[in-house]
């Protein structure tokens, strides 16, 4: 049967159009088609590999921000620690101070007081006895001599302060 | 087509028997499936060096080859698109799924021939079923021939691996019973031949199945002579095309990873 039987021309030709076709296709197409998916593919690995190398450089500069922020964070915090510690220190040292200096100058002023007020007694008194003198003079026309005088005005002090 | 067909239909006008219309069914169909020559070219050696129709188809999806792939290719951006990002897709497809898998490091060397093949005979394939086409791989000669190219391939590539004496050692299993070795050395090598064989006989096979049954359906219209009958050969025609067109892709598919599997035994290692 005709189908069944391989023309030997046919064979021929086939062989001499594919082992052509090989040769060319080989040079037009396979071998620069394949070499640029080698390449392209070696490019993507390599971005890839640069890509891994990058975030993990990232990571690690991230991870020691974190610590220098850490770090720093706890810094401040005993810095601040201090400080409060210094300023409380300082403001009872303050404090108690000025409570002492507040007792002496109220110590001060009371003597100051006292003795002003014993200065102006002892004023009033030489005043009176003074006072005292004259009008007596006046009246009676006689001069006590001092000394009485200042018995009388102790006298009459005396009852001034029994009445105070 | 239908022409040819309605002219054989009507030299048995008059004659209404049903065989001989079926005999004319049967010859247009022989026909359509036989190479027609185009060009006499003299006879050597008991070899006819006709052109026929089918080696034309078989330049024509040469040149088409070369064409698409040399202009796909011409330049070359870092990132394809269009033609040429369709074609090395089908490309890294063969590479990852059949060529790498079956040939491993020795994949560069073989990789060109089994690309060719793959596409040379899905083109083959394709083209019979344009119309005024004619499938190339429909021709025994044909797929024969690549069947041959293939077998040659296996040899060259077994002897290329492991030297003339080690590749015929392949044949002889080392470890066999003496008297075995007259079975299965004559087995190994029917075996070498008959794959090949197969080969041949499957791609053509399959692709002169599918026109017969396109042919034959075709032929029911003019059998039945009757317009309301039409509908239903064209239905079946139209789907036994797409199916056509799936088996074309399998065919070639089938080929090149047979081609593949062969070469990657010739050179696998001893056992």
């Amino acid at each position: 049967m005709e189908l069944m039987t391989p023309s030997g021309g046919t064979i021929f030709w086939t062989v001499v159009t594919f082992i052509l076709l090989v040769l060319i296709l080989g040079k037009v197409a396979w071998r620069p088609i394949l070499q640029m998916l080698d390449e392209r593919e070696k490019r993507i690995k390599e971005s890839l590999d640069q890509a891994e190398k990058t975030r993990i450089a990232a990571q690690k500069t991230m991870e020691e921000q974190k610590q220098i922020i850490e770090a720093a964070r706890k810094e401040a915090q005993e810095i601040l620690a201090k400080t409060r510690k210094t300023a409380e220190a300082t403001k009872d040292e303050i404090v108690t101070k000025a409570g002492k200096e507040a007792d002496q100058l109220l110590v001060k002023a009371k003597r100051d007081i006292e003795l002003s007020r014993d200065k102006a007694m002892e004023e009033i008194r030489e005043i009176a006895v003074t006072l005292s003198i004259s009008a007596t003079q006046k009246l009676i026309g006689k001069t006590l001599n001092k000394k009485e005088h200042e018995a009388l005005v102790a006298n009459s002090l005396k009852s001034l302060r029994g009445i105070n | 087509m239908i022409q040819e067909i309605a002219e054989k239909v009507g030299e048995h006008q008059g004659a209404e028997h049903v065989a001989e219309h079926g005999e004319a069914g049967a010859d247009f169909i022989i026909h359509h499936i036989l190479a027609q020559p185009l060009i006499k070219l003299p006879t050597i050696f008991g070899v006819d060096f006709t052109i026929t129709n089918h080696v034309l188809m078989m330049w024509i999806a040469a040149a088409i080859l070369i064409v698409t792939f040399g202009l796909a290719f011409r330049r070359r951006p870092a990132v394809p698109s269009g033609l040429a990002n369709a074609l090395e897709g089908l490309v890294v497809y063969l590479r990852d799924d059949i060529i790498l898998p079956n040939l491993g490091h020795e994949a560069k060397a073989y990789a060109p021939y089994l690309l060719t093949a793959f596409f040379f005979v899905l083109l083959c394939n394709l083209l019979g079923l344009v119309p005024y086409g004619a499938t190339a791989t429909g021709n025994i000669a044909v797929t024969g021939a690549l069947a041959i190219c293939t077998f040659m391939m296996v040899q060259i590539a077994g002897i290329r691996k492991h030297g003339l004496l080690g590749y015929l050692k392949h044949f002889c299993p080392p470890g066999m019973p003496f008297l075995l070795r007259f079975i299965l050395v004559p087995v190994e090598l029917i075996s070498m031949v008959t794959k090949h064989f197969a080969l041949a006989i499957r791609l053509f096979a399959n692709m002169i199945a599918g026109h017969i049954t396109i042919l034959a359906l075709m032929s029911l219209i003019f059998f039945f002579k009757n317009w309301l009958i039409t509908p239903f050969p064209l239905a079946i025609i139209l789907f036994s095309s797409l199916l056509e067109i799936l088996i074309a892709l399998i065919q070639a598919y089938v080929f090149t990873i047979l081609s593949a599997v062969f070469i990657g035994a010739s050179i696998a290692e001893e056992h």
